[in-house]
């Protein structure tokens, strides 16, 4: 903690930006962005099993992933004060035909499980 | 006095940077296969590397034991070309899972919507591309007709999401020095928001190529490019921290110029040797993953990186920017490093039009 002030303290004298967030030559800029890991389990309301298949989505954001044989799903995004997720059948009647879902989380401050259970059509 | 007083306290802040040498930044030289051919690779990367991509539970097994994650840890994707790799998402997560950010430098070529999306789901934070200038120019760089018409979708891609830092970096050459306006237009239509402009060094395939080395009048010319655009706010436009450029110091970056190579920044190459940035000379070499504790050498080795006195030889022994240049950046220091390879200082100086500014 010391060491990080004096650090802090002396690159500020220099009058200088940015010293903290550096990049090298040949490298990236630095990732400093908040962002939240959502993940869960997509199953069969009635039946209580794992659904494959499943397209779940952020709104507004081209992300997403299918869920596995496990119907499950995990993907980073980026953080914000609200996000809407989307779960879609878009796989037509293989491996079942279900409604869509759309789940909204609100205040956001770090990662979610989402367990979600949709209905058969 | 102002100025002064400045360039004290950079040099005691540099100072105490070298004294706490906290690892930020890891290169991962995770593949040197490569889908283009370019003119000025310096790592002389192709479609046959001679060494297979290092597996990702061994590149794994060196990040273990970093027992405590540093402030701003970024781990970096490089190559060859990362893409080529099927596992850059698997190994992404396993970096996520373990607290560490990571991110990655592409030519873009193999940078679809798909790949994109399984990227940014991998927890990937930030990204680089590489354009060498408009279409005629980058795919005669780049060594492929169909180089730049890819690379403009990756752009795109990258550009479209607001979770990725994202920048564009252009080797400037002889090829492409009089496009850099027409450059600067195309990313602010594509909604670019920074560019870093480097030169060659002559290393690996470039040391034989003049096309790709500016001439001192071109330096000059790039210097006041940056300096021109740096003052309007469209791109955040820089000079990349290849090396000191004198006068030009304050005007054509953030910070004033610090080589943080074997100070904050190291790397774990192809062959799990234990190095700084992967262009530097490999002689430099501090141990090897397949037998060493990385974290260990990174604590206890690195001494010519953090001790860079024995760069006082050559141009740089009577020179008297030396305090504030150190010897210039680390990569250009290769064979007997008896000199410096390209003294940026020097371009400006020996410039014909010495008075610009």
């Amino acid at each position: 903690m010391k060491k990080d002030w004096i650090r802090k303290a002396v690159g500020g004298l220099s009058l200088t930006s940015a010293l903290f967030i550096f990049q090298a030559c040949y490298g990236t800029p630095q990732d400093l962005a908040p962002d939240i890991l959502i993940e869960g389990q997509v199953r069969s309301l009635s039946s209580g099993l794992p659904i494959q298949g499943i397209k779940v989505s952020v709104t507004d954001n081209m992300q997403y992933q299918m869920t596995d044989n496990e119907g499950k799903f995990s993907f980073y995004t980026e953080m914000l004060t609200g996000l809407t997720i989307n779960f879609q059948d878009i796989d037509s009647l293989q491996n079942g035909h279900y409604m869509d879902k759309d789940t909204v989380l609100t205040n956001l401050s770090g990662n979610v499980y989402l367990d979600i259970a949709l209905q058969e059509k | 006095m102002l100025s002064t007083l400045k360039k004290y306290s950079f040099r005691k802040f540099r100072d105490s940077e070298i004294k706490n040498h906290e690892l930020n930044y890891l290169f991962w030289e995770c593949t040197t296969r490569c889908n283009l051919n370019c003119l000025h690779c310096g790592s002389d990367c192709s479609k046959d590397s001679l060494h297979n991509d290092m597996p990702v539970e061994d590149f794994l097994m060196a990040i273990d034991t970093i027992k405590k994650i540093p402030k701003n840890f970024t781990v970096v994707f490089t190559g060859g070309e990362p893409l080529l790799r099927k596992d850059i998402e698997y190994c992404g997560k396993e970096l996520r899972k373990r607290g560490f950010r990571w991110s990655m430098v592409t030519n873009g070529h193999l940078y679809d919507k798909e790949r994109h999306i399984s990227l940014l789901n991998a927890g990937m934070g930030a990204l680089t591309i590489s354009l060498d200038g408009l279409i005629e120019s980058h795919n005669w760089l780049r060594n492929n007709s169909h180089s730049f018409d890819k690379l403009m979708n990756a752009i795109e891609l990258a550009a479209s999401s607001s979770r990725l830092n994202f920048d564009i970096v252009t080797c400037v050459n002889q090829k492409n020095i009089n496009e850099l306006d027409k450059i600067r237009e195309l990313l602010i239509s594509k909604n670019v928001k920074a560019w870093r402009l480097f030169t060659i060094i002559p290393i690996g395939r470039a040391a034989s190529n003049d096309n790709l080395l500016l001439t001192d009048d071109q330096f000059l010319e790039l210097m006041e490019f940056i300096n021109q655009h740096r003052k309007t706010k469209e791109i955040d436009i820089k000079f990349s921290c290849e090396g000191y450029v004198g006068r030009y110091e304050s005007k054509v970056r953030d910070t004033s110029f610090f080589c943080r190579a074997g100070i904050n920044i190291g790397s774990i190459l192809i062959d799990g040797s234990i190095s700084a940035c992967p262009n530097i000379d490999r002689s430099f070499v501090q141990g090897n993953i397949y037998k060493d504790n990385f974290f260990k050498v990174w604590e206890n080795k690195f001494h010519p990186f953090r001790n860079r006195i024995w760069t006082k030889t050559g141009k740089c022994e009577l020179c008297d920017s030396y305090k504030d240049c150190n010897g210039n950046g680390f990569h250009n220091w290769h064979g007997e490093k008896k000199n410096v390879l390209v003294c940026h200082k020097e371009k400006i100086e020996n410039s014909i039009c010495k008075n610009v500014i």
